[in-house]
C-alpha cells in the first residue's frame, strides 16, 4: 500500500485493517475473432489498438478453422495469443470462448469482415 | 473503438444472465448504422457468466471484480472508456425498441439545448406472470401521466451529453451503491446546473425482468425508503413526479391502503362488527385508486384489474412505510454513508483498480 506522507491518521490505519491493495492499472486486452473465411485489415487493428493509448495490450486472435497468414499478424501485433475452435464455430461462439479464456479488465473485441466484402489490399489475416 | 462514432450504448450489468442476451439484441436490432455506435457492457462483479454472455454481443466489456458496486459505478466506468458524444445508458433488463436510440440521439442532434432525456414504460408485457405485468403497467402508469414534464433520468435507458455528464461528476456512485434512484438525483443535480432535461412518453421500453412478490416488495420497500432518506419527498415529487413511489402514494390512497390491510386482517378475528369497518376501507382505498384501476383494465381487461387490487394495495402500503422509515432515519441518523474502507481510501486519496467509489451529489 502507497500512503502519501503525512497522511498516517485513522484513514490510513482503516485501509491497513481492511487490506488495501497496491494500485494497478486495468489489464486491458484486444480479442480478434476470426470466424472461417473472415479477414481483419491492418488497419483496423491499428486503430482498435491506438484506441488504448500507449498502455500494454493482451491480444487475443481467436479463429475458427485453420489461420493463414500467421507471420504477417505476428509482426503487426507480436506476441499475439491464439485461439483455434473447430471449423464452423460462430462469431458469437468464438467470441465467447475467447472471453472465458482472457483475463483482462478491459476487453474489446473486433470481429472480421467477410472475405467478399473486404479489400484485398488492406486484408493482412485470414482464417479458411 | 472509433473516436467519430455519435452514440456510445452502456449496459451496466450484475447477475444478468436471464435477461442480458435479449436486451444486447434489441440494442443491435436498433434502426442505427452498426459503426455508428459503440457497444460496452460493464459487468459488476457477476458470478453467472454475465461477462461472456456480453461479449457476444459488445465492443468492449469491462470485468469489475471484487464486491458488487451498482448500476451508477458501473454506469460510470463505462462512460469513463466511452468514445461517443452521447451516452445512452440501457438496463440489462430493459428492450429498447427499433426507433428508440435513433429518436433519442436525433432529439439530442436537433435540439442542443438538451441535456439528457430519458424513455418510457411500455404497457407491454414480456414476462406473463401477474405480479411483473402488474409492476410494469403501473411504471407504464406513472410515466404516461407526468411524462415530459420532469428532469428524470431514472429510466431504463436514458440518454445524456458525454462532456455534461463528466462536468456535473458522473452519477453518484458513493450513495447509491446498491439502490435505484441515482438517476432521479443526476437528473436534478443537472437541472440545478441549468441543463434541460426531459422525459419523452414516446420513446418506449419494455421491461424483461421477472418479478415475484418477494422481489416486488423488496424493491418497494427500498425505493421508498430511500427516497425519503436520501432525496427528500417534497422537493423530489416536485421535480420527478413520475417516479413510481409517487404514483404509489398520490393523495390519501396509502393510508386507505394501510387501513384497508389492517381492517381486512382484523377481519379474519370472529367479529361481524368489524365487516361495515372493511368495506368502509375498501371502498375508500378502491375510489382514491380508481384512476389507476381503470388503466389496468383498459389496458388488461376487468378480471387482471380486480386480480391486481389487491396487490396495489399491499404495495402502497408497503411503499407508505418505507416512506416512513426513511423519514425516521433521516432525523434519527442522516443520509446514507460509505463504509469505514470507502471513507478511507477516498481521504487518503488511495488509487486502484477498480477505482474506489466517489461522492458527487449533494
Amino acid at each position: 500500500m502507497i500512503v502519501p506522507a503525512g497522511k498516517e491518521d485513522g484513514a490510513s490505519t482503516e485501509l491497513v485493517k481492511h487490506g488495501a491493495a497496491p494500485y494497478r492499472a486495468p489489464r486491458v486486452a484486444l480479442i480478434v475473432v476470426l470466424p472461417e473465411n473472415h479477414v481483419v485489415s491492418a488497419d483496423r487493428l491499428a486503430e482498435s489498438l491506438r484506441a488504448h493509448g500507449g498502455r500494454n495490450i493482451d491480444v487475443v486472435v481467436a479463429c475458427a478453422g485453420q489461420p493463414t497468414n500467421l507471420a504477417a499478424l505476428q509482426q503487426s501485433v507480436g506476441d499475439a495469443q491464439f485461439i483455434l475452435a473447430p471449423a464452423g464455430t460462430t462469431v458469437e461462439d468464438l467470441r465467447e470462448l475467447a472471453m472465458r479464456q482472457v483475463p483482462g479488465d478491459i476487453v474489446t473485441l473486433v470481429s472480421g469482415a467477410p472475405v467478399s466484402a473486404s479489400g484485398a489490399d488492406s486484408e493482412l489475416f485470414m482464417s479458411s | 473503438m472509433s473516436s467519430t462514432r455519435a452514440l456510445s450504448v452502456i449496459v451496466p450489468a450484475h447477475n444478468s444472465s436471464a435477461t442480458l442476451p435479449r436486451a444486447l439484441t434489441a440494442i443491435l436490432a436498433s434502426e442505427l448504422p452498426r459503426d455508428g455506435y459503440e457497444l460496452i457492457v460493464v459487468d459488476d462483479a457477476s458470478s453467472d457468466g454475465s461477462a461472456e454472455i456480453a461479449a457476444r454481443y459488445a465492443d468492449t466489456v469491462v470485468r469489475l471484480t471484487g464486491r458488487v458496486s451498482g448500476p451508477a459505478y458501473a454506469r460510470n466506468r463505462g462512460a469513463e472508456l466511452a468514445q461517443g458524444e452521447i451516452l445512452a445508458f440501457v438496463d440489462p433488463d430493459a428492450m429498447v425498441r427499433a426507433d428508440t436510440l435513433p429518436r433519442m440521439l436525433a432529439m439530442m442532434s436537433d435540439n442542443h439545448g438538451l441535456a439528457a432525456v430519458s424513455a418510457s414504460h411500455d404497457q407491454s408485457a414480456p414476462t406473463r406472470n401477474l405480479v411483473s405485468q402488474y409492476w410494469n403497467l403501473l411504471l407504464h402508469f406513472g410515466d404516461q401521466r407526468q411524462a415530459g414534464s420532469s428532469g428524470n433520468v431514472a429510466s431504463p435507458c436514458a440518454a445524456t451529453r458525454r462532456l455534461v455528464f463528466l462536468s456535473v461528476g458522473m452519477y453518484d456512485e458513493w450513495r447509491f451503491g446498491t439502490t435505484a434512484l441515482e438517476g432521479i438525483e443526476l437528473g436534478k443535480r443537472l437541472e440545478d446546473s441549468g441543463c434541460v432535461v426531459k422525459s419523452n412518453k414516446d420513446l418506449a421500453i419494455a421491461g424483461l425482468r421477472r418479478w415475484n412478490l418477494r422481489s416486488l416488495c423488496r424493491e418497494v420497500w427500498t425505493r421508498s425508503a430511500l427516497l425519503a432518506r436520501s432525496l427528500g419527498y417534497q422537493q423530489t415529487r416536485a421535480a420527478v413526479p413520475n417516479e413510481v413511489v409517487f404514483t404509489l402514494s398520490r393523495s390519501l390512497a396509502p393510508v386507505f391502503a394501510l387501513t384497508c390491510l389492517v381492517a381486512v386482517s382484523a377481519a379474519s378475528l370472529p367479529r361481524p362488527d368489524m365487516l361495515v369497518a372493511v368495506a368502509i376501507a375498501l371502498f375508500g382505498a378502491i375510489a382514491l385508486n380508481l384512476p389507476a384501476l381503470v388503466f389496468f383494465a383498459k389496458a388488461r381487461g376487468i378480471i387482471f384489474a380486480i386480480a391486481v387490487a389487491p396487490l396495489h394495495l399491499l404495495v402502497q402500503a408497503l411503499s407508505s412505510l418505507g416512506l416512513c422509515a426513511g423519514w425516521i432515519l433521516r432525523d434519527a441518523v442522516g443520509d446514507r454513508a460509505p463504509d469505514a474502507a470507502i471513507q478511507a481510501y477516498a481521504e487518503v486519496g488511495v488509487e486502484t483498480w477498480p477505482p474506489v467509489p466517489r461522492a458527487t451529489g449533494g
